[in-house]
């Protein structure tokens, strides 16, 4: 049996030195002030306090703080930035937090291979910045990168606005260090691309903290485009944005970035920070092609009359880069004016196929009028990765519980036209329901047998993705939280 | 009990469907000279779980096959009392084409599927050895990567779902049918390169992608091998217009290089020009330049693509950095001795040397090879080697050094060890 609820304090005490011991004074938090900023990550509904929180600096004292918990037989959660969306670094079932963010370091750069070498903690966005002079980039771009990890990245198998074209997380990942639940480092694939055994780095990615630390990642580089256009095209109806979508991922164009905002969150995104969006338009599609330079043109004169066909009353390139920039940073803070909207807000990360969007769209406004609650869409619709942001008052209990039932009927439509419950946030604590919507009993037990081969003892991020059964959350409001 | 009493012991166990005992077809599927006890065919998914579930519960070892065209790969197996071929479950089940998405099951071969997805004008784009051959289970359990792997994704980027049969006889399924899904583990990415040694695959859904508008193979000649491996950094270079790039050094003539371009013919246009700019300044030939679907162009890139499935008495792979690959390939192709003929293929990207050997001294020509891939840095893989050396040979080196997690792995969805023993990394 591992220990999951919080430590007597005469246990605490003693963890407390020996943790010390491994990281120094400054590396242990203990006092509830600062405990306090760990109680939650960017799903907010549900709170818990780790009992402490350990900072190690190096894989090897990552190593002994996992030994120590795994000889007191004590539970752990590992925590990169706190941005995740479902829960998945909350301290519910383990009082032990391992936190990454003094893991800061790039060990290797190796440009003439495209490979870089990046501990847990290191910031997403600092990757591209380190290689950008040499004309190279980390593709996955999660809207959060500037803050999220590449541990947390490697948890969710994170994805971004051009995972599009370039794949998810997991698709620009060729190794691994992880520490498991006992303590042991092992080396997971290789910088070579051809590695020899099972793909455990492929099962690692997207395991949510399951399986163990990751202390580092061996990440694939890949050069920078030497063209890219970007596109705004405005649409009078949701109807009309989803069709044209469907009919360019239809007519084999593939898109570096291809996303959808509808009137509701261009009002907010236009209100907030004025970049000329139309405020009367039923929903906008921001397009951005990138590849060789030569036939850019041409790919651009068809996507335009692609929208033209739909009916978009207009299409725009951006005419430089200051005004790409624009277009981009009121895409991904779309979220952060939300707020002006209602005193609270529920972000729903769901998937169907591509060509069923008119049809989500159409029914997740008939599930908000059923609700009588105001529903906006900002999400990567070239994916057909939605995420449908719930307007309402946490306050207003009534209101709150019909935020709920919407949530889950969305994914519920998700699931009957053949998507899935989560495009890219997890399952978390969040979706521990849902997940049953995609999986079956049998599925979900082969799963767990995969784990028990990791973490037998399940003390690594116990009670996230499975339902435990002991402790079954069912005291659940909505969260305010970012939508993206 | 082994499948031969199962066989026998009439109703009590239900092994559905064609199963045959006929000597021709068993022998047919031997694997490093075992020759199974029976073959069976199940033509319906349930009816695979039945006999994977009534075999293992008997302890009879199951070999997954597909139609066997790359069961040379791996170790022999420790067991082999059953080969468990999917080869007739060939039901294409959902062909989303506007949504570049396709589920199929797991013994549709590689080329009925590409003939699907063409009359949508799509592709899957992957280029295993021998297409016509090799099924969709065969493709994800032997990761067959070809020379598309570096521009287009290997097949780990490709599969987006899959229904496998767990030891137990259970069918069950991760990932889905859309292109984007984090829900529950990963999955898939345990069956890629698995040899059937963890479940059997029944049924994938890939990824696909639009047919290149354009595409064209320039072929250039070299004077000899030391100035087509000068050319081999320039190439990497070139940049997504440039689907295949691949080095084909036989012996017999000059070592050509294969370079097939495919998108929007403006692009190609351009890279072409660089090609020819390239191979001016190494003094290379150009010695075709058609368009890359032509037959003929076809043909030529058959060659390259299933060099290490033709008559030889070794074939090795070894994978290794790009920046060591030139030197790796010098290095593995002047370890072997005059006497050996070798066909060798170099794709500077995927950073990887394939060759081909026709020789006296199977074994010394491996554990050479091995030295030199060692002392590059590089794995190896020995996809062929001649029978007599089954009960010593490494087939993989070096041994990762998760292989003991590997081993947990195995155990836990296989622990009793009836699914292709023996065969994969480490004789797991
Ligand atoms: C404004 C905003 C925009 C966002 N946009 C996107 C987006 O576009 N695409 C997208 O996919 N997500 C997005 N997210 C979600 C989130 O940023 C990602 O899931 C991110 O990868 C989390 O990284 P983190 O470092 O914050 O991880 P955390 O939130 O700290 O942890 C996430 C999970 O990973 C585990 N974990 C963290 N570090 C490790 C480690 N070293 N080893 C093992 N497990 C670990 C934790 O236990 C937890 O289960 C967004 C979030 C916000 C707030």
């Amino acid at each position: 049996m591992s220990i999951r609820g919080p430590l007597a304090d005469a246990d605490r005490a003693e963890l407390r030195r020996a943790l010390v011991a491994i990281v120094g004074d400054d590396g242990v938090l203990a006092e509830p002030a600062d405990l306090r900023v760990y109680e939650c990550d960017g799903y907010t509904l549900e709170r818990s306090v780790p009992t402490l929180v350990v900072l190690p600096r190096t894989t090897d004292e990552v190593a002994r703080v996992v030994c120590l918990a795994a000889s007191a037989g004590i539970a752990f959660v590992p925590r990169g930035a706190g941005t995740g969306l479902s829960g998945g670094c909350l301290p519910a079932e383990a009082p032990l937090m391992i936190g990454t963010s003094r893991m800061r370091r790039i060990r290797m750069i190796d440009l003439p291979n495209r490979r870089v070498v990046a501990e847990a903690g290191v910031v997403n966005a600092m990757v591209s910045r380190a290689v950008r002079d040499a004309g190279l980039q980390y593709v996955p771009d999660p809207s959060s990168q500037n803050a999220c990890t590449i541990g947390g990245n490697v948890a969710e198998n994170s994805g971004g606005p051009h995972t599009l074209k370039y794949g998810v997380t997991t698709n620009h990942v060729l190794g691994v260090e992880l520490v498991l639940p006992d303590g042991e480092v092992v080396e997971l694939g290789d910088a070579i691309e051809e590695t020899v055994g099972y793909d455990l780095t492929g099962v690692v990615c997207g395991s949510e903290g399951t399986f163990g630390i990751v202390t580092a990642a061996t990440l694939r580089l890949a050069p920078l485009p030497e063209a890219v256009t970007t596109m705004l095209a405005v649409f009078e109806t949701v109807a009309a944005a989803t069709t044209t979508v469907s009919r360019i991922i239809a007519a084999g164009i593939v898109p570096a970035a291809l996303e959808m905002m509808d009137r509701t969150i261009v009002a907010a995104v236009e209100a907030a920070y004025h970049a000329g969006f139309p405020t009367d338009a039923g929903a906008v599609l921001l397009i951005e092609l990138d590849g060789p330079a030569a036939g850019l043109p041409e790919l651009t004169t068809r996507v335009v009359d692609i929208c033209r066909d739909a009916g978009a009353r207009s299409v725009r390139s951006a005419a430089d880069e200051a005004e790409r920039a624009v277009l981009w940073k009121s895409r991904k803070r779309a979220f952060g004016a939300v707020g002006r909207l209602a005193p609270s807000y529920c972000t729903q990360d769901g998937v169907v196929p591509r060509t069923r969007l008119p049809e989500i769209l159409a029914r997740i406004e008939r599930i908000g009028a059923r609700h009588r609650l105001r529903i906006g869409n900002v999400f990567h619709a070239g994916d057909g990765n939605i995420h449908p942001i719930i307007l309402f008052d946490e306050r207003d209990r009534e209101e709150t519980t019909r935020v709920l039932a919407a949530g889950h009927e969305i994914l519920e439509a998700c699931i009957a036209l053949g998507g899935s419950v989560t495009g890219e946030h997890g399952i978390g604590i969040e979706k521990i329901r849902e997940l049953g919507l995609s999986f079956g009993v049998d599925d979900l037990a082969v799963m767990q047998r995969v784990r028990a081969a990791f973490d037998p003892a399940r003390r690594a991020n116990p009670g996230k993705i499975f339902p435990t059964g002991a402790a079954c959350i069912e005291q659940r409001t909505p969260r305010r939280q970012a939508a993206m | 009990m082994s499948i031969v009493d199962i066989l026998r012991s009439d109703g009590r166990v239900s092994i559905p469907d064609a199963t045959t005992r006929d000597v021709a077809a068993r022998r047919a599927l031997a694997i490093a000279g075992v020759v199974p006890h029976a073959l069976v065919t199940p033509s319906t998914r349930a009816a695979l779980a039945t006999c994977v579930r009534d075999a293992a519960a008997a302890g009879t070892a199951v070999v997954p096959l597909g139609l066997g065209a790359h069961r040379a790969l791996g170790h022999r197996p420790a067991r082999y009392d059953l080969a468990l071929s999917t080869r007739a479950l060939t039901r294409i089940v959902d062909y989303a084409s506007a949504d570049m998405t396709v589920t199929v099951e797991s013994g549709v071969t590689v080329a009925a599927l590409q003939g699907v997805l063409a009359r949508e004008g799509q592709w899957l784009p992957v280029d295993p050895p021998l297409p016509e051959q090799t099924t969709v289970g065969g493709l994800i359990a032997a990761d067959l990567a070809g020379p598309l792997a570096t521009s287009q994704g290997r097949v780990r980027d490709l599969v987006i779902g899959t229904a496998m049969t767990t030891a137990d006889g259970k069918e069950v399924r991760a990932g889905g049918r859309v292109v984007k899904n984090v829900a529950g583990y990963d999955l898939m990415k345990l069956m890629i390169g698995s040899l059937g040694t963890l479940a059997v695959v029944t049924e994938a859904t890939f990824k696909v992608r639009p047919r290149p508008q354009t595409t064209r193979l320039l072929v250039l000649a070299c004077a000899d091998r030391p100035a087509a491996l000068a050319l081999a950094s320039r190439l990497a270079e070139l940049d997504e217009v440039a689907l295949a790039i691949t080095l084909l050094d036989d012996g017999d003539t000059s070592p050509t290089w294969q370079c097939l371009l495919g998108g929007v013919a403006a692009d190609v246009d351009v890279v072409t020009t660089r090609i020819r700019a390239a191979a001016r300044a190494a003094s290379a030939t150009v010695a075709y330049d058609e368009d890359g679907a032509a037959p003929a162009a076809a043909a030529r890139l058959a060659v390259a693509r299933d060099l290490s499935r033709t008559a030889a008495d070794v074939v090795v792979r070894a994978a290794t950095l790009r920046t060591r690959v030139v030197d790796l390939a010098a290095a593995m192709r002047a370890s072997v001795d005059d006497g050996a003929r070798v066909r060798a293929r170099v794709d500077p990207r995927a950073a990887t040397v394939t060759l081909a050997l026709e020789t006296a001294d199977a074994g010394a020509a491996i554990a050479r090879l091995r030295a030199v891939a060692t002392g590059h840095g590089a794995t190896l893989v020995v996809e062929r080697w001649p029978d007599a050396l089954a009960a010593t040979i490494d087939v993989w080196s070096p041994l990762p050094p998760a292989l003991p997690l590997m081993r947990r792995v195995k155990a836990a969805l296989d622990p009793a060890g009836v699914l292709a023993p023996g065969r994969f990394v480490g004789r797991i």
